[in-house]
């Protein structure tokens, strides 16, 4: 704190602390000085706020700028300048706000004043004070409460390379505690370093850029071999040496950090994947039946997550924390409702058509048209306003990788399905009939085995799994009666290169799709990296036509 | 087994007779009757039939796989769509100046704003090169697909899966801008076909009647094809593909034929579905266009010849009808039908009238007969393709 | 001496995820022998015919037809072509076609896409067509559907069809499963009296029936993916070992 008072020292109107005598704080007592000084003295009186901590600055300055700061000449003849409120009153007047300390002003009669804004004339700018202006709100973002918005300054502050803001950075550095805010100045003070000309200081700056992994660094040190390259003898062969290595350094820490971030995306593309996927596999390679409807059972999911939201809201309102639960409660419901659905199109289609794989392809085409047009006749054609429960916003940056919640609330659920479904196939009774109705349906039928009610419970969960994968699409997209039939494709290309009825398989293969489609999609755009997608399993299927793991039967055909 | 003749005397006579109903007297009732009299044709209806009859060439196509050769494809529409696009670039340069660009390029490229007409359009302002390209396309691409698939052994639900993954693929491809084809909004606004304006009443009749006779066409193609010898093969491929590989048949050859005749004759009918709608864009292409067209083989009866067209005809009829009555309802009728085909008739329509005699004899046979064991030919199997056989004898 | 050897498996390997199915299988076949194969479920008799028709690639070891015909790396198809038929465990006909569609479709002849569009039936090919129709006896069912028929009948169908095929090998499996003694005893004469024309491999579970075709010629008991013995049906039927796992259990 020592050092900073030369600094306070500089400021008008007599201030001795972080509040003025008159208990008007510092940045307050300056704004009023600069709105009321000349305009021509009205630049410099303004860079007095340079380095003052005051958040009322720059919503001041951004009033000033679009002239809603007016002045208030009082009887005796005092001047203040003053804000309007932002709403009218019932006669469409404004109250007038003191800019000092946001007090309603008073009349001469001692009442609240209240003007008409079309009467009022406001306080004038011109470039000079609008160039000071700019200069005072850089660096009030510097001290800004919010971090990312210090960042920001840090970084424009360190490329704008002003001389006089070098000492501000240093000043912020003292008393500066956020990490990432820290870093940031480091890498502008290097960045000063960097352009300073001297060897020493060139070395030391590149030293830091590389430990701190500046990108804008990177940028600037090329900059400076570049030169060095053009007009040889200007910058010291020392220097160049170690500003190629920092590039080298730094460049590779962010191929790193973008393919980390590549593969994060497809770890949770392939999870959404997986979910769908699974309880795709289920019925189709463990029950041999192709659902096409699949996909709307997934809808079905997801607009039942819709309707637990709506409840919410009704219950709870829109903001508060309880009506971030919803999506707690929502999971249960969109596999139950997925189930129900399941269970129903079991009992009326389906068991129809165990093991005649083509027909069921064309019956469960005419359910999901069905279930379409229902879906468009009760919530319309147009997608549904869902939204994400706060904790499922916002990301979190781990070494410049940035990992969105949402996404890894995907993976997470993605693992705990797969281990509630391997839990549930292989140690529970009903896992156990469902592999043996898979392996002989006759056999076990015969051994006393109900396999009506097992191929029931079995589509019904696989339908669920859906519902589940549904509820999941709800935080990433779109929900919309045509959902379903966007990942209906990609869903069956899963279950075909996975080796049909092999569970293991069916997570691998959509894990390696998710990740093979994120790390095309920036060269080739998303429409030609699906493409290629879907060239490759072609080509994969060449290869091993079976899937990855090919199930292995005696049969002829 | 006697000789095989491609129709009898009888059958050639219905042949007949529909055929020049369909291409001689309804073109003939358009043209010699005032609107407004009973029977006239409008010209609408005559341009709606034709497209009817375009759609009942790509039923063709998928039965001639499905129904005869057990190959569930779901891209024909693919096929379709690509015939009808190799057949759209020729007439979008037709269209010359008269766009709304007043241009020589087709209005979209001066809307995307391309420097000029990109070589692989050139040659489609040959109605020759277009026709050829018609075939050729969907032929080439149901090669190249056809190679790896069959090499591979995808049989039965894979191959309609990469089938449907092929045709979404393709689809995506040509919703882009940058593919050269018009993108979302496909090629449209046609002026007219070799010379002649394309809303004209008589262009419209001479490409109804064509379509009359493509139709035709590819009815006697279909019934010579399945009455030959590679016929009998495609259906026992159907039945017992490894018996067939085993008995020293590449089947992948035979599949492969099969498949690329398919396409081209599907093509052919896409180019002239065209030049009646008028349009031809992606969502043609999207998988859910060949299941339609997998309905109506359903619904007229598959692993026939008869049947497809049947459908075709009667399912779009509906169409046309419901989507107009209760546009709302449609897909859930369209959804239900097929369900309900597949559940509970597997032959189709056509097999109806069989199913009804067969029922009628076996209750004849009980009530006259009791007792006393019948030396005659087995009924053939209830359901399964029994219209097919009761057609060869 | 350089015996006129029609198949010869020489150190034949074939593993399925880890089950070894073959291991180090040799079998020499003469040209115009019937040759019979026993072993127990799972000894491996249907992978062997899998490994010799080009359903499955062998991991390691040699197949040979005739005198220098490698069989690796043949389709089912070709390998057909050159002349191995093979007649599968559980009947395999075309039940869409009638039983003279059944034999035309296997007749020899040109099987190319082309030639059978616009391939007619010759006299010589119709009389052929009777003649297989009374070796199988199916003559007053030409015109059924192959699906109409008994499970024995349609046995002798596919027997039929091989014959169309008039292969120098014949691979039999378990060719009486379904019929009758009497139909049994015929399709054993049959299988005699094509012997010495045609080499002939049997798989066979029913002992009366193969001691009817082993006849004095030899047996092999195949076991666990390999040869457990060969020889005369009496000495197969005295060995200890075959005894313990084939016969002693038959018994």
């Amino acid at each position: 704190m020592r050092r900073c008072l030369p600094l306070f020292l500089l400021l008008l109107a007599g201030v001795t602390g972080l509040t003025g005598a008159n208990g008007v704080p510092p940045g307050r007592a300056a704004l009023v000085a600069a709105l009321l000084a000349e305009p021509d003295a009205q630049p410099a009186a303004l860079r007095a706020l340079v380095g003052v901590e005051d958040e009322a600055i720059l919503p001041v300055l951004t009033a000033w700028k679009q002239g809603e700061v007016f002045l208030y000449t009082g009887a005796d003849g005092v001047r203040i300048p003053f804000r309007l409120d932002t709403a009218p009153d019932d006669q469409g007047r404004f109250a007038a706000l003191a800019v000092a300390d946001g007090r309603r002003l008073l009349d001469a009669e001692g009442r609240p004043l209240s003007l008409e804004a079309t009467a009022l004339k406001p306080i004038d700018t011109d470039g000079a004070i609008r160039r000071a202006m700019r200069d005072v709100t850089e660096l009030a973002a510097l001290v800004a409460p919010d971090v990312a918005t210090r960042v920001a300054a840090a970084d424009r502050l360190g490329q704008g390379l002003k001389p006089e803001h070098r000492p501000l950075l240093e000043k912020r550095l003292q008393v500066e505690s956020s990490p990432a805010v820290r870093r940031a100045l480091h890498v502008a003070l290097a960045l000063f370093d960097l352009a300073s000309g001297e060897p020493a200081r060139q070395l030391a700056a590149a030293a830091v850029l590389e430990e701190k992994d500046s990108l804008a660094g990177a940028t600037q040190l090329k900059t400076l071999i570049d030169q060095a390259a053009s007009q040889p003898n200007t910058v010291d062969s020392a220097v160049v040496a170690r500003a190629k290595s920092a590039v080298y350094s730094i460049e590779t820490h962010y191929q790193v950090v973008n393919f980390v971030g590549t593969l994060f995306r497809g770890l949770s593309l392939g999870s959404v994947l997986l979910i769908m996927a699974l309880g795709l596999a289920i019925t189709f390679g463990l029950m041999g039946v192709i659902n096409m409807s699949h996909g709307e059972l997934m809808v079905v999911g997801a607009y039942a997550t819709y309707l637990v939201q709506d409840l919410f809201i009704l219950w709870f309102g829109k903001s508060g924390t309880a009506f971030s639960w919803y999506f707690v409660a929502a999971l249960p419901a969109a596999f139950l409702g997925a189930a129900a659905m399941g269970l129903i199109l079991e009992r009326c289609v389906i068991r129809f058509l165990y093991r005649r794989p083509l027909e069921s392809l064309l019956a469960t085409w005419g359910v999901s048209l069905i279930l379409q047009q229902l879906f468009r006749l009760t919530f319309g054609a147009a997608n549904v306003q869902i939204l994400s429960p706060d904790f499922l916003m916002g990301s979190v940056t781990i070494r410049d990788v940035t990992l969105a919640y949402n996404r890894i609330f995907v993976i997470g659920f993605a693992i705990a399905v797969v281990v509630a479904l391997v839990l549930l196939l292989t140690r529970t009774s009903l896992g156990l009939t469902i592999r043996a109705v898979t392996q002989n349906r006759t056999m076990a039928a015969c051994m006393g085995v109900r396999t009506d009610r097992v191929n029931m419970l079995t589509f019904a969960f696989g339908s669920g799994l859906a519902g589940l994968a549904g509820a999941c699409l709800t935080q990433l997209g779109n929900v919309g009666p045509g959902l379903g039939q966007t990942h209906i494709v990609d869903n069956f290309m899963v279950v075909v290169s996975g080796g049909v009825g092999n569970l293991f398989g069916t997570v691998l293969a959509a894990l390696g799709i998710g990740a093979f489609d994120q790390v095309l999609q920036p060269w080739l755009g998303a429409v030609m990296g699906k493409v290629v997608v879907l060239i490759a399993i072609i080509l994969f299927l060449q290869w091993k036509p079976g899937g990855l793991f090919p199930s292995r039967s005696r049969n002829l055909d | 087994m006697q000789r095989t003749v491609l129709l009898s005397r009888g059958q050639w006579m219905v042949f007949g007779g529909i055929t020049v109903t369909l291409g001689v007297v309804l073109p003939l009732l358009n043209v010699l009757l005032v609107p407004g009299h009973p029977l006239q044709v409008s010209d609408f209806t005559l341009n709606l039939y034709g497209k009817y009859l375009t759609l009942a060439v790509l039923a063709l196509g998928v039965d001639l796989l499905w129904g005869y050769t057990g190959l569930l494809s779901l891209g024909q529409a693919l096929f379709f769509s690509l015939g009808g696009y190799a057949m759209g670039m020729h007439l979008m340069l037709m269209i010359g100046k008269r766009g709304q660009y007043k241009s020589d390029l087709p209005d979209f490229m001066v809307f995307l704003g391309y420097p000029g007409l990109p070589a692989h359009w050139q040659p489609f302002y040959s109605f020759w090169f277009a026709l050829a390209a018609t075939l050729l396309v969907p032929a080439g691409v149901a090669l190249l697909f056809g190679f790896f698939a069959f090499r591979s052994r995808i049989k039965g639900v894979y191959f309609s899966i990469l089938t449907q993954a092929l045709t979404y693929a393709a689809a995506l491809l040509f919703f882009r801008n940058d593919f050269t084809f018009g993108g979302n909004n496909g090629l449209t606004d046609f002026k007219t076909v070799l010379g002649h304006e394309l809303n004209d009443p008589g262009t419209r009749r001479t490409l109804y009647v064509l379509s009359v006779a493509l139709l035709g066409g590819v009815f006697l193609l279909g019934r010579a094809l399945t009455r030959s010898r590679f016929g009998q093969i495609q259906r026992a491929i159907r039945d017992s593909e490894n018996r067939v590989l085993f008995s020293g048949y590449a089947t992948a050859h035979y599949k492969l034929f099969i498949f690329a005749l398919c396409a081209m004759i599907t093509g052919l009918g896409g180019a002239l579905y065209v030049c009646q709608v008028g349009i031809i864009n992606p969502s043609e292409m999207m998988p859910d266009k060949s299941l339609e067209a997998i309905v109506w083989v359903a619904v007229g009866g598959r692993g026939t010849l008869v049947g497809p067209i049947v459908g075709a005809l009667s399912v779009n009829a509906l169409k046309s009808w419901a989507t107009r009555a209760y546009p709302d309802l449609w897909l859930i009728v369209m959804g239900g039908l097929f369900i309900l085909v597949v559940l509970f008739l597997p032959g189709g329509v056509v097999s109806v009238p069989g199913r009804v005699s067969a029922w009628w004899r076996r209750r004849q046979a009980r009530r006259t007969a009791a007792g006393v064991a019948v030396a005659e030919k087995p009924v053939p199997a209830p359901g399964e393709k029994s219209a097919e056989s009761a057609s060869t004898p | 001496m350089k015996t006129d050897w029609i198949l010869t498996v020489e150190g034949v390997n074939k593993t399925f995820d880890g089950f070894k199915a073959i291991s180090d299988l040799n079998f020499y076949l003469k040209r115009g022998e019937l040759r019979v194969v026993i072993g127990p479920n799972g000894a491996g008799k249907s992978t062997f015919f899998d490994l010799i028709t080009g359903r499955t690639k062998p991991d390691s070891g040699k197949i040979e037809f005739g005198k220098d015909t490698d069989l690796i790396g043949l389709n089912e198809y070709q390998i057909n072509r050159l002349g191995v038929g093979r007649k599968f465990q559980t009947p395999s006909v075309y039940t869409d076609h009638t039983v003279w569609e059944n034999l035309q479709l296997s007749l020899k002849g040109p099987r190319g896409v082309f030639a059978t569009l616009f391939q007619r039936i010759t006299p010589a090919q119709r009389t052929r067509i009777d003649e297989l129709l009374e070796v199988i006896r199916l003559q007053a069912k030409r015109d059924w559907r192959a699906g109409a028929l008994a499970h024995g009948e349609k046995q002798w169908l596919e027997i039929g069809m091989l014959l169309a095929q008039d292969p120098e090998l014949l691979l039999v499996d378990e060719p009486a499963a379904g019929m009758t003694d009497d139909e049994t005893h015929r399709t054993g004469e049959l299988l005699i009296s094509l012997a010495g024309k045609h080499s002939i491999v049997v798989v066979e579970h029913d002992m009366t029936f193969v001691k009817q075709i082993a006849r004095d010629g030899e047996l092999t008991v195949l076991h666990q993916g390999s040869v457990l013995c060969e020889g005369r049906f009496d000495a197969v039927q005295a060995n200890p070992k075959v005894r313990e796992v084939y016969l002693g259990r038959g018994k």
